[in-house]
């Protein structure tokens, strides 16, 4: 950049220094380039430093859905687990909603409660033997099969085990 | 200038400039002596504004927007001195706040109502830009500045919702980050930004408490120096009405004759919001519980559009719900002074952009109706 992009000074003041001038475009060069650097550092760390844990898979833990003896057959069994868990830096409970049944007590279905929609627990109708969403009014089989309303996807089924007459889920 | 104010300092018993005569003129050289800033606050009040402008009450509501903003900002930072960022306690703060700190129900009242007060003003004052066709060249950048203030007061709105822990944020927000997530290729990913993981809890609240509390202000205060900037530095657009135009060489200045009118419907709306917080506690509802079935979540009523326009777009076709429509209202705002270019003026000689902005209106209100009506 020549001397021409300066305002002019008041000679009454003093002059520009010409050959602090003549270096100009270097020293412009050198300013982008080192403000660019620490651009570069400072937002690559900040942006790895908030994205932080956030795209951690959830650690997964088997939880109690019930004595295999209580769970009746032809039944949908409503249960809430607690869970011992870290929420970010804070040791907390975790709790949750899942929905249990089975027609012969020996192989069972178990549900996450979430609607597969926008997230809203779904709540069992016994008179219309399906699972409801109140956010949306979305309808689920008994399986978790979409009946009707705006849910993509069926609701989640977890994978289930049998220890010692407990029925356990993956969550 | 220097020269100047020490000659004027030799005359301490005369009427200052500023109208300002003894001790307080001397304080007042000294000031503008030292920082050179008395000039620029003369010149910010004495602004000429159009007559036209003066006495249409319209030309208030941008005012009477930035009155709000402060109160908020105001009261927040009030509010804050009690709360409790955590899940743990946040709901026992607010609870605290709302039912024991004196006063506390003001404070909570005020900064409550007052979010819905201000989505009412920006929006009514973004109309009256539209509908004057103040947003055309050479105001773009003021138009879009204000739109963008728009987007970080519904922010504002969203991210305070979960702040007090209770079923409605907590569920309004679940919902609300779902429907990000919901979005084509990255939503998965900014849900979980949004979340701080895979789960609504300590992370996802203090993100939520930082966006409000350092972000949006952050940004808020920059978009209103700039919307500002441009009013002052572009003028008021011309009138588009005969008698507008007639007034539009007389002119009052923007302190007092102004600034009175702001004032006092400013006090108005303070009033009304008092009452408010009075007559209707600002609502709390149970701690936020992740097992319950029974509580309906709603999001705010300015959100119920969206949220009515979800229950049309089953399965797959979600995303013109959640991403495309809210994306074409809005990406039409912001392209707006860049389509409609030219020189009318006048809304009804405008009939294609004039008729969107009916359509997205009565979309609006149609779909607000229909979610209350629905309970």
């Amino acid at each position: 950049m020549s001397k021409d992009n300066l305002p002019p000074l008041d000679p009454q003041k003093g002059s520009w220094d010409e050959e602090a001038i003549s270096r100009r475009r270097f020293l412009e060069i050198g300013f982008w380039v080192a403000t660019g650097a620490a651009g570069l550092v400072v937002g690559g760390a900040g942006t790895r430093f908030l994205v932080g844990d956030s795209l951690k898979p959830k650690p997964e833990q088997w939880v109690k859905v019930g004595e295999v003896a209580d769970l009746l057959a032809g039944q949908v069994h409503k249960a809430i687990y607690t869970v011992r868990t870290y929420d970010a830096w804070r040791e907390a409970e975790e709790t949750g909603l899942i929905y249990c049944f089975s027609d012969d007590s020996a192989e069972y279905t178990v549900l996450d409660a979430t609607c597969s929609h926008l997230g809203c627990n779904v709540h069992w109708q016994e008179e219309t033997s399906k699972f409801a969403c109140p956010c949306h009014n979305g309808a689920f089989t008994r399986e978790g099969e979409v009946i009707s309303g705006p849910p993509p996807a069926p609701l989640r089924r977890l994978q289930t085990k049998i220890e010692n007459g407990v029925l356990l889920a993956l969550v | 200038m220097s020269l100047a104010l020490e000659e004027s300092d030799k005359q301490p018993r005369r009427k200052s400039r500023w109208g300002i005569s003894g001790p307080l003129n001397a304080v007042g050289l000294w000031i503008d002596a030292r920082t050179g800033f008395i000039g620029p606050i003369r010149s910010f009040l004495t602004y000429p504004v159009p007559k036209y402008v003066h006495q249409n009450l319209l030309y208030s509501l941008g005012g009477l927007s930035l009155i709000s903003f402060l109160l908020q900002i105001t009261s927040g930072m009030l509010l804050s001195f009690y709360y409790d960022p955590s899940p743990a306690e946040a709901y026992n703060s607010v609870d605290y706040v709302t039912y024991q700190v004196p006063l506390g129900w003001l404070m909570r009242g005020l900064h409550y109502y007052n979010a819905s007060a201000i989505v009412i003003l920006v929006a009514l004052h973004l109309l009256r830009t539209f509908s004057f066709s103040a947003y055309k060249k050479p105001r773009e950048i003021t138009w879009l500045s204000g739109v963008l203030l728009l987007l970080v007061s519904l922010g504002f709105a969203f991210t305070g919702y979960l702040l007090p822990w209770d079923q409605k944020g907590y569920w309004a927000t679940k919902v609300g980050i779902e429907i990000a997530s919901s979005a084509p290729l990255v939503g998965e990913w900014v849900g979980r930004l949004m979340r701080g993981g895979p789960a609504l809890g300590q992370a996802t609240l203090t993100r939520f408490y930082v966006t409000h509390m350092l972000l949006l202000p952050a940004a808020l205060v920059m978009l209103i120096g700039l919307h500002l900037h441009q009013l002052r530095y572009h003028g008021m657009a011309p009138s588009i009405t005969k008698r507008g135009q007639a007034l539009s060489d007389k002119f009052v200045p923007f302190f007092p004759h102004w600034v009175v009118v702001d004032a006092t419907l400013g006090v108005i709306v303070l009033g009304l919001l008092i009452y408010l917080s009075w007559s209707q506690r600002a609502p709390l509802e149970f701690p936020a519980d992740p097992t319950s079935t029974d509580f309906l979540p709603r999001p705010e009523w300015y959100f119920l559009f969206l949220f009515q326009l979800l229950k049309y777009f089953p399965g797959p076709l979600e995303p013109i719900a959640t991403v495309l429509i809210p994306g074409l209202i809005i990406g039409s705002m912001l392209l707006l002074p860049f389509v409609d270019r030219s020189e009318e003026r006048r809304p009804w000689r405008k009939p294609i952009t004039t008729g969107v902005a009916v359509f997205y209106l009565v979309l609006i209100i149609t779909l607000t109706l229909l979610a209350l009506k629905a309970g």
